[in-house]
């Protein structure tokens, strides 16, 4: 009698799991942790209260961690998983994945919301993959504290002159960060840095995140661009054994050897550096206007302006990321509905107001202005200050980014000399970019 | 009788044999079709034999050998640790294990722990601004080493494998050590024997064959390390911290050169079995 008891119960169980599985929603696949996965929660909660949205519609979300996120998003595509149904997508990775994805059709309002620059970033073979939910660009992260009294001191200014002349060889002059130069970058972190002056406040000038890792090559390529830099020329012909790179990769190398960044630098990503200026022991770095927040929530007195110029002027490497239909997705027609929706002003403000980095048109930003002045930055960087590498869409992008960080990182450690890390470099992106 | 025995040790065996296969053949199979073909992603259906390219484009790769230096030295010195450490722990407490058995519990700690989980927790205790290591260093002698700088990053790793996986081999040694009779002590010290000379005299020859499984054990697991020392620094600056398994992971995932990562796969399958192998056949040797 028991024993028929327990089957009839473990038969309904199992019933109820069928019904549950039958019951199908839209599953996301989301860039985890950071201000993405806060705004993407946001958005979807009121998506869900919907009274419009059906049941079988409702999404829900999902986060993995982001070490080898790319590697497993990879990896998962390519068996066809329905795991979930729509992903995370990136500017520079839309060619490797766009295999695996369907394009989409976005609300009539995106290109209001967005304008054709920003929804450029999610498309290939001028195809829209997806719908952008967050640009991604570089700000110069500085102490307002430290640049002031450097400027307002006339002994500071001098033995700024004295520390310029002696690794540089030139006498600089302190200058307001809007107005710098890489060299005028170089200059104040070796003026910020003990081992160089040991009457600095803070024990580093910067903090450059020089783990081998891809994307720690973005956030250095804006110095080797404003010197002339570029993956390619126009004929496809590999451009990275440059007299830029070489400028750039050496004046880099300089802070590294001068102690003006962390010897651990080596192994700091986003997280490692940002908790270096966090501590108040950094004066200025270069990082993901992401950071912006956490920063200067940390460090009240910061400031942010567009990373230095170079010769040819001031440069930001630009990406957007976004969400794209999984083409083995089992709720497609769900998956589109969320998609449209995601691409209207209000899911945007929504996204924007919850901590969320939309690359929005100037007509919508201002609607953010008080919320966000950020954002009226980032729209104003973008447009006046971003490039993307010619070849950086490629299917291939991604490999670049990885052969370079293992090649750069490696003269930045010592390992090797420069011209063997740009030979190297130069041999693995004509292979990979052929 | 004999046949019939036979019959039923195979039909008892075969959900094994079967399970081992499932898991363990279909990935096999799977590496060496891939191993001898030209694939990528979006032909993982279609694979193209290619013969022996894949393993000439590995022998090739210079980042190969910088991969496999890097695993021979870090397996040989962790190995040797490891072993050395957990011999003289385990001679050291075995009276206090003896009369403390729940010690062992507390002495394993390390070894519970998931490398990947271990590589992480030193990532934020040894950060120069958010761990309590260098903070500390710094309050006190107003100076820290850079645990993760390229002058101090292999040290590092080696340390932390050493910490995580010593009570391994102690665990093995501690077993050893209580195997031995104690009528081969008592009659020892009966002859005058002091303590050092019974360790080196006694217990050291007959822990041997031990000894030498450790080493082999703790060499093979060291020579593929992947999860600890992937989560703390990655591949390294210029690849100066890949292991052979970082430097598959790689080919594989990052680069999408999926034979030439299966080549390389199967090489170090090939190296282990064969250490394995001389381990295996250096113990039978030894025997009388």
């Amino acid at each position: 009698m028991k024993i028929r008891h327990n089957l009839r119960a473990g038969v309904a169980a199992l019933a109820l799991v069928a019904a549950g599985s039958v019951q199908a929603e839209v599953t996301v696949l989301g860039w985890p942790g950071g201000p993405e996965e806060a705004a993407l929660r946001a958005v979807t909660e009121i998506y869900n209260a919907k009274a419009d949205v059906a049941e079988e519609n409702k999404v829900e979300l999902l986060f993995t961690s982001r070490d080898g996120f790319f590697d497993k998003l990879q990896v998962d595509l390519a068996a066809g998983s329905t795991a979930f149904d729509l992903n995370l997508i990136a500017t520079y990775s839309i060619g490797r994945y766009a295999p695996y994805m369907e394009p989409v059709t976005l609300s009539d309002q995106a290109g209001t919301v967005f304008g054709d620059t920003v929804l450029k970033t999610m498309q290939f073979d001028g195809k829209q993959y997806g719908v952008p939910t967050d640009l991604s660009l570089h700000f110069l992260y500085y102490r307002t504290d430290l640049i002031d009294a450097l400027l307002a001191d006339d002994a500071a200014k001098a033995k700024y002159s004295e520390i310029a002349q002696q690794h540089l060889g030139k006498a600089m002059e302190p200058k307001a960060p809007a107005d710098w130069t890489w060299e005028d970058f170089v200059a104040n972190a070796l003026y910020f840095s003990q081992s160089v002056n040991p009457d600095s406040p803070t024990r580093y000038g910067t903090v450059i995140q020089a783990k081998n890792l891809l994307f720690n090559m973005m956030v250095f390529h804006s110095w080797p661009r404003s010197y002339g830099g570029n993956w390619m020329d126009d004929a496809g012909n590999i451009t990275v054994d440059s007299e830029a790179f070489r400028t750039a990769l050496s004046q880099a190398k300089l802070l590294f050897d001068l102690g003006a960044t962390p010897p651990d630098s080596t192994s700091y990503e986003y997280a490692e550096a940002n908790a270096a200026y966090a501590s108040g022991q950094v004066a200025a770095m270069v990082q993901w206007n992401a950071a912006a927040g956490e920063l200067t929530a940390a460090q009240a007195a910061t400031g942010t302006t567009a990373p230095p110029a170079g010769p040819e002027g001031k440069f930001t490497h630009i990406h957007g990321l976004g969400l794209g239909l999984n083409k083995a997705a089992e709720n497609k027609d769900g998956a589109i509905a969320f998609l449209q929706w995601l691409s209207t002003e209000e899911a945007a403000l929504a996204y924007a107001k919850a901590g969320g980095a939309p690359g929005l048109a100037a007509d919508t930003a201002a609607k953010l202005a008080a919320d966000r002045p950020d954002l009226v930055q980032v729209g104003d960087y973008a447009s006046n200050f971003g490039f993307v590498m010619n070849g950086g869409t490629s299917e291939k992008a991604l490999s670049v980014y990885e052969a370079q960080a293992k090649e750069f990182t490696g003269f930045w450690a010592g390992t090797q000399d420069l011209d063997t890390a740009l030979k190297n470099a130069t041999a693995a992106m004509s292979e990979l970019l052929k | 009788m004999a046949s019939r025995q036979h019959r039923e040790n195979a039909l008892l065996a075969s959900p094994l044999v079967l399970f081992l296969l499932l898991i363990l053949g279909f990935p096999t199979v799977l590496s060496l079709i891939y191993g001898f073909s030209e694939t990528s992603f979006e032909t993982l259906m279609q694979p193209q034999f290619s013969g022996l390219q894949n393993f000439r484009d590995v022998l090739g790769d210079p980042t190969f050998w910088q991969a496999a230096g890097f695993s021979l030295r870090f397996g040989l010195i962790t190995a040797v640790l490891q072993c050395a450490l957990g011999l003289a722990l385990a001679v050291y407490l075995a009276p206090l294990v003896r009369a403390h058995p729940w010690t062992v519990a507390i002495l394993i700690i390390p070894m519970i722990v998931a490398p990947a989980m271990m590589g992480l927790m030193y990532r934020l205790v040894l950060h120069e601004f958010a761990g309590p290591l260098p903070h500390y260093l710094y309050q006190w002698f107003g100076w820290s080493p850079s645990f993760l700088g390229p002058a101090h990053v292999f040290k590092t790793v080696v340390l932390a494998e050493t910490l995580q996986w010593t009570p391994f081999a102690f665990l093995l040694f501690l077993t050893a050590y209580q195997s031995i009779p104690s009528e081969l002590r008592e009659a020892a010290s009966v002859d005058g024997a002091r303590p050092l000379r019974l360790f080196w005299k006694i217990e050291w020859p007959l822990m041997l064959p031990t000894v030498f499984v450790a080493l082999f054990i703790r060499f093979i697991d060291g020579f593929r390390v992947f999860d600890n020392i992937y989560t703390l620094v990655g591949s390294g600056p210029g690849g100066s911290t890949t292991s052979m398994s970082i430097y598959i992971y790689e080919t594989f995932l990052r680069r999408g050169e999926i034979g030439k990562a299966m080549a390389a796969a199967i090489l170090l399958f090939l190296t282990a079995f064969l250490l394995l192998a001389l381990g295996q056949w250096l113990t039978r040797r030894r025997r009388p």
